[in-house]
């Protein structure tokens, strides 16, 4: 019988740190959109170092169909849970008084069809992801729940 | 490929150890397919905007290339090669990155330099000429969008590789072998177990045996 102790603890260490580098991409802090629209160039800082850079014609794009109040409340990047094994996602939200509420207003305007909002945030199913993410390429984020 | 049993120790603990290591194993594999899905969406969605920006590309080279040999044709060679020697763009070019599912892409940025002089154009104010700077600077814009679209679809090629090879590893080596492993380990307990169950047996029937004698 083969033992291979030496081979087992690099997987064992690989799979801790595997699951802890998979959502490494995630905002350290995510700014509202009116303070990005003051920006020269709108960016956050991610959990691994890096930085990400959001796209001034989207930051335009979300500021023409929101409104002033909406613009203080929009967190971005907006944070697209992927739980696994499931054909919907969530998108976590505001931290105003209405949950969600602004990010359904986007993604009505972005689909073009009205978004389920729920008390944890915005469904979203994976047949609208795509286009999605064609308008919003900066401004969404994905994370891997379990 | 057969799976290999790998284990240090027959004992109880490594049995929980093992189980706690497939647990976390296969959360993993699920996130790991997960974030395969994922990419794949958005490395097919770059190559259909890619092939999108790639035609409007040819389009505009096209245009812009009339133009030009128009403006040739009108002011002649000398004008035109000096207006494009001397002429200079008022745009500044913004470098920066994005995050997709755990993969760097590069965002290019063009951006209007308003300080910068607007082109002289030594051939007088010809229609001609600024209609085919126009022409040019469109090309430009998609060129560098053609540039940051290829090279996403590079990056977002190599990790999809990277990422299968790993679902491929716990999918076929890792998980069956902690699967094979605990069987054999529970099998071997389980052994243990109706020996032990047999030996107390042989010695119960033992002491009976002494026990009637002794009487």
């Amino acid at each position: 019988m083969p033992i291979e102790q030496e081979k087992d603890d690099v997987m064992a260490h690989y799979l801790g740190s595997e699951l802890s580098s998979v959502n490494s991409q995630l905002p350290k802090k995510r700014k509202t959109l009116s303070q990005l629209l003051h920006e020269e160039h709108p960016r956050v800082c991610c959990l691994d170092g890096s930085e990400h850079f959001f796209r001034i014609d989207e930051l335009r794009y979300l500021a023409s169909i929101l409104d002033d109040h909406e613009r203080e409340e929009l967190l971005l990047p907006m944070i697209i849970e992927v739980h696994s094994g499931m054909s919907e996602m969530l998108v976590r939200s505001t931290r105003g008084g209405d949950e969600g509420a602004v990010e359904a207003k986007v993604f009505a305007n972005v689909l073009g069809m009205p978004a389920s909002v729920e008390k944890t945030g915005v469904r979203i199913y994976r047949s609208q992801l795509g286009a999605m993410r064609r308008t919003l390429k900066t401004t969404t984020q994905y994370v891997f729940t379990l | 490929m057969a799976a290999k049993i790998r284990i240090a120790r027959p004992t109880k603990i490594e049995l929980a150890r093992l189980k706690r290591r497939l647990r976390l194993a296969t959360r993993i594999q699920k996130i790991i397919k997960d974030r395969l899905s994922i990419l794949v969406m958005e490395f097919l969605q770059t190559v259909r905007e890619s092939a999108e920006v790639k035609e409007r590309l040819q389009k505009e080279y096209e245009d812009a290339y009339k133009a030009l040999s128009l403006s040739l044709g009108y002011h002649g060679y000398a004008p035109v090669e000096q207006t494009l020697m001397i002429s200079e763009m008022p745009f500044s070019l913004h470098a920066a990155t994005r995050n997709v599912a755990g993969v760097r892409l590069p965002v290019f940025q063009m951006e209007e330099n308003r300080e910068a002089p607007q082109a002289v154009l030594p051939a007088g104010n010809s229609s001609l000429l600024e209609y085919t700077s126009d022409m040019v600077r469109k090309c430009l814009s998609a060129t560098v969008e053609l540039a940051e679209l290829q090279s996403a679809l590079e990056l977002l090629g190599d990790e999809i590789n990277k990422v299968k090879r790993i679902n491929n590893a716990l999918e076929y080596v890792v998980i069956p072998g902690l699967d094979i492993t605990i069987k054999y380990l529970s099998m071997k307990f389980e052994e243990r177990d109706r020996e032990e169950v047999a030996r107390l047996k042989y010695v119960k029937l033992l002491i009976e045996k002494r026990e009637a004698y002794a009487y």
